[in-house]
């Protein structure tokens, strides 16, 4: 036989395959019927450019979050210290403000709380890497320490008075129009899109998830990228609480990030059955953002119950998770 | 009372068993479901095949056990050992051919089916669960015990569990954990286990890889006895000396068909290799030129020891394939491992280019030049789901680097130097692009030792690059091991399948115990010497 390397744009199978095409394309699909559902339902509310920016608003932040959370997910490891350090990242940056106005400005004050939410995430890597213990209790060990120590150190006060404006306007303001979370999120995914996908310590990444003891034969040294996938998350969790601070226009000490927690896992699982089924990627994390954010905005604006948000992510999550499960077990 | 639960259990399976098997039966002409004449014959195998797409994995095998014998299997790997346990426990269904359990032709379409007519199969890593204690392992099996239908009773798992124990001779707790057991223990639980379903048949696949001598005789001991009380035993192991100290009888198996079988006063260790490696086949058309390689030492070590390696010395040099054979477990394959850096090394000094150097990691490794393709492709080399450029690529990103902080990759040029190496080594696939596991096992491997290739290492370090890869693929890894060899570079080279090392190297030395037994080379590189120095006590011949 032989080989014909022409072929390879179009990946195989030139056959229909619907379970192959469900599993790459169903939460687009999904993301774009929901969208004609809820313009047709309520045409003179959801379909507005008001009410899209709206929801590209409130998923900012659970975007930054989701996309930091992406990076660690590729090399396999589970981050769930995030919600405190998105609290922590709030609060630090409001604190650093208010008790120190004369010493810090708002971009040291932004930096200070993300370094340390960054170092928290290095010591998370330290002791999935040297310790060998899993990410997924350390994490939760660690963010146990994080809430007790913020709600020692704030006396469970929240921050809401001598917050300067130039803080508020991080949240708060636009640029033509498109509100400053927006953008961040948006900056932040793409950089995050470029060193996943185009630089080496990405492509590294992504070999370690994909075979971590393949990756070390080939002269990779594994241990040395948790600690820096887990700081990028941890960075990003940070920056997601910040941006939650600076639109409350409130710093406190608990429960900021717990929100964001289940949708920004359920965002990044959504979108690792989008396009490139079973491996997680930016863009898929993107749509499974929105997905997320779509349907929150659409059932309120339809008057649908809260509760019922909840049931249809949940039921969303399982549906795009069994199309990409549906793949792998096929493909043995 | 336990027993007569016990006999409610066992009976309908059996039942069931039966009915299936007359179900399947073809209506065989001349009585011939009662062939076994000779009524101690417990278990036959008559002309079993057994095919997998591309090859025949059983050609016509037979096979006939006897009540209360040790009936030893010997073959390389390859030969159809497990294939043909495979069939007997149930676990594959064969092509063509009958198996008769007590002189009754039998379908046996599952292990359960199989462990209901008395066969089980003892694997090598003994299926037992180390969490649990012995008595639940013993009685995982069947239905547990209860009180009032639903509460396990424990008292009765004990009570059951002492018996079986006490028919194995093995003085244990049954409420010990099965994780804290000896290697030897453990085998003994597994085997109690088979005997508690009431196996006549009991197969135990290489029981005592992972067990010390004295282990090993304890295991003996029990075997023994309990053979004398009727029980069969199919006994597969590597280890030619405990196959002549344990096995009344012993089959081999070559390429899918019955080598012999030879009782206990005619075996000699020189039939018995003879009848596994199949003469001293010359594989004229193959063999590497013998011609000693003239280049200079590239890598030598002197007295390196670590993990299973006690002693190990040697030197390789540019354009030379050198040979490192060894049975399971002598160290010849952790001998790589420990030369690549993937684990430390105790003593010993390694150098390369006549520089003395130290592998901490195989990262240190892979910088001097060195290259390690592992035995196992899907665990240990591939990243799967990950494109043939992917795969190619892994050890030598940073070459595409388009700057030196954020280290940008060029995709363009990364995908044509896979290209190219893809090419060159004619791997076949849909395109750079498609998943590597799209690709065959033979085309995979070859994108792996490409990965080396590309990434200019001067010492290949192969373990089993063959493995799981069909006959065609072989003789092309073959060809560009050569081919590697001969553009200057140093490998070397391990197998589970010894018929390769006379096929592949120019000089082979051979570990047993973690030490060098000997070298050959030239024309003393033959299957069968390769043998004898791994079996050891090679004074018989």
């Amino acid at each position: 036989m032989n080989v014909s390397l022409s072929v390879a744009r179009n990946e195989g199978k030139p056959r229909f395959d619907a379970a192959v095409w469900f599993a790459h394309y169903g939460t687009i699909v999904s993301l774009v019927a929901l969208l004609i559902v809820f313009s047709l339902a309520r045409s003179e509310v959801f379909p507005t450019v008001g009410n899209l920016l709206n929801i590209m608003s409130q998923i900012s932040i659970l975007g930054t979050m989701a996309f930091g959370l992406t990076v660690c997910l590729v090399m396999g490891l589970f981050d769930l210290s995030i919600a405190p350090l998105a609290t922590l990242g709030g609060y630090v940056a409001t604190s650093l403000l208010v008790n120190y106005p004369d010493a810090v400005g708002v971009p040291t004050a932004i930096l200070i709380a993300l370094a340390i939410a960054a170092a928290i995430g290095v010591l998370n890597g330290i002791i999935v890497s040297y310790l060998g213990i899993s990410a997924f209790i350390a994490t939760l060990a660690t963010g146990s320490i994080i809430t007790g120590a913020m709600l020692g150190v704030s006396d469970s006060r929240t921050i809401i008075s001598g917050i300067p404006d130039e803080f508020m306007a991080i949240g708060q303001g636009t640029i033509m129009g498109v509100p400053n979370p927006v953008l961040i999120m948006l900056a932040i995914g793409i950089v995050l899109w470029l060193l996943l996908e185009h630089t080496q310590l990405g492509r590294q990444i992504y070999a370690i998830g994909g075979s971590a003891e393949a990756s070390r034969l080939s002269g990779i040294v594994v241990k040395r990228y948790a600690p820096i996938t887990l700081a990028i998350c941890a960075a990003c969790a940070g920056l997601g609480g910040l941006l939650a601070a600076s639109v409350l226009g409130a710093g406190r000490p608990q429960g900021v990030g717990d929100t964001y927690l289940l949708n920004a896992f359920a965002a990044v699982f959504i979108g690792a059955s989008t396009l490139r089924p079973g491996k997680f990627h930016i863009m898929g994390t993107f749509i499974g953002v929105l997905l997320i954010g779509v349907i929150d905005n659409g059932l309120s604006v339809m008057g649908v119950p809260t509760y019922w948000q909840y049931v249809v992510q949940g039921v969303l999550l399982l549906v795009a998770l069994f199309s990409a499960g549906l793949l792998t077990m096929r493909r043995r | 009372m336990p027993g007569s639960r016990q006999a409610g259990n066992t009976m309908p399976i059996g039942d069931v068993a039966i009915s299936a098997r007359d179900a399947n039966a073809p209506p065989a002409p001349g009585g011939a479901r009662l062939s076994a004449v000779d009524p101690a014959i417990v278990l036959e195998v008559k002309e079993l095949v057994k095919e997998f797409p591309g090859t025949r994995a059983l050609d016509g095998v037979d096979l006939q056990i006897r009540a209360g014998e040790v009936h030893a299997l010997l073959g390389e790997n390859g030969a159809g050992k497990s294939t043909l346990i495979r069939a007997i426990c149930g676990a594959s269904q064969p092509t063509a051919g009958s198996i008769f359990v007590d002189g009754a032709e039998v379908t046996l379409k599952s292990p359960q089916q199989a462990l209901a007519l008395g066969i089980a199969v003892v694997h090598q890593h003994f299926n037992l669960v180390p969490q649990l204690s012995v008595g639940e392992n013993l009685l995982l099996a069947g239905t547990l015990p209860r009180r009032a239908g639903v509460f396990v009773d424990w008292g009765e798992i004990e009570r059951r569990a002492r018996k079986l124990l006490e028919r194995v001779g093995l003085k244990i707790d049954p409420k010990t954990e099965v994780r804290n057991l000896r290697p030897d223990q453990n085998a003994m639980v597994a085997i109690a286990k088979a005997i508690g379903s009431d196996a006549k048949i009991i197969i135990l696949d290489e029981p005592t890889a992972a067990l010390l001598p004295d282990e090993v005789a304890v295991l003996f001991g029990h075997m023994r006895r309990l053979a004398a009380e009727g029980h069969a035993f199919v006994y597969v192991s590597h280890r030619l000396t405990e196959v002549f100290e344990i096995a009344d009888r012993v089959t081999v198996l070559r390429d899918g068909r019955r080598a012999g079988t030879w009782a206990r006063a005619e075996m000699s260790r020189k039939t018995i290799i003879q009848a596994i490696v199949g003469g001293d086949k010359a594989w004229s058309d193959e063999i590497v030129a013998q011609d000693a390689a003239t280049g200079a030492v590239v890598l030598a070590a002197e007295g390196i020891a670590g993990g299973r390696v006690t002693d190990f010395s040697f030197a390789v040099r540019a354009g030379e394939i050198l040979g490192i054979a060894g049975l399971p477990g002598s160290g010849a394959e952790e001998a790589l491992d420990l030369l690549f850096g993937r684990f430390p090394t105790t003593r010993g000094r390694l150098m390369l280019n006549g520089a003395e150097v130290v592998f901490r990691s195989p990262r240190d490794a892979k910088e001097a030049g060195v290259a390690l393709v592992p035995k196992d492709r899907h665990t240990e080399s591939l990243l799967p789901g990950a494109s043939v450029r992917e795969n190619i690529s892994l050890p030598f990103l940073r070459r595409f680097a388009v700057d030196p902080v954020a280290r940008f990759i060029h995709r363009g040029k990364e995908r044509a130097e896979a290209l190219d190496i893809a090419k060159k080594l004619k791997i076949k696939m849909p395109g750079v692009e498609a998943s590597i596991d799209s690709l065959s096992g033979g085309n995979q491997q070859k994108a792996i030792l490409g990965r080396w290739l590309a990434s200019g290492a001067k010492v290949f370090m192969l373990n089993s690059p063959t493995a799981a890869v069909d006959i065609g693929a072989k003789a092309e890894i073959y060809h560009l091991i050569r081919e590697i060899a001969a553009s200057g570079a140093a490998v070397i080279f391990t197998s589970t399948e010894v018929e390769e090392f006379p096929r592949v190297c120019h000089r082979i030395l051979v570990f047993r115990d973690g030490r060098i037994a000997g070298e050959v080379s030239g024309a003393s590189a033959t299957e069968t010497n390769i043998m004898h120095l791994a079996v050891g006590g090679g004074d018989e011949r």
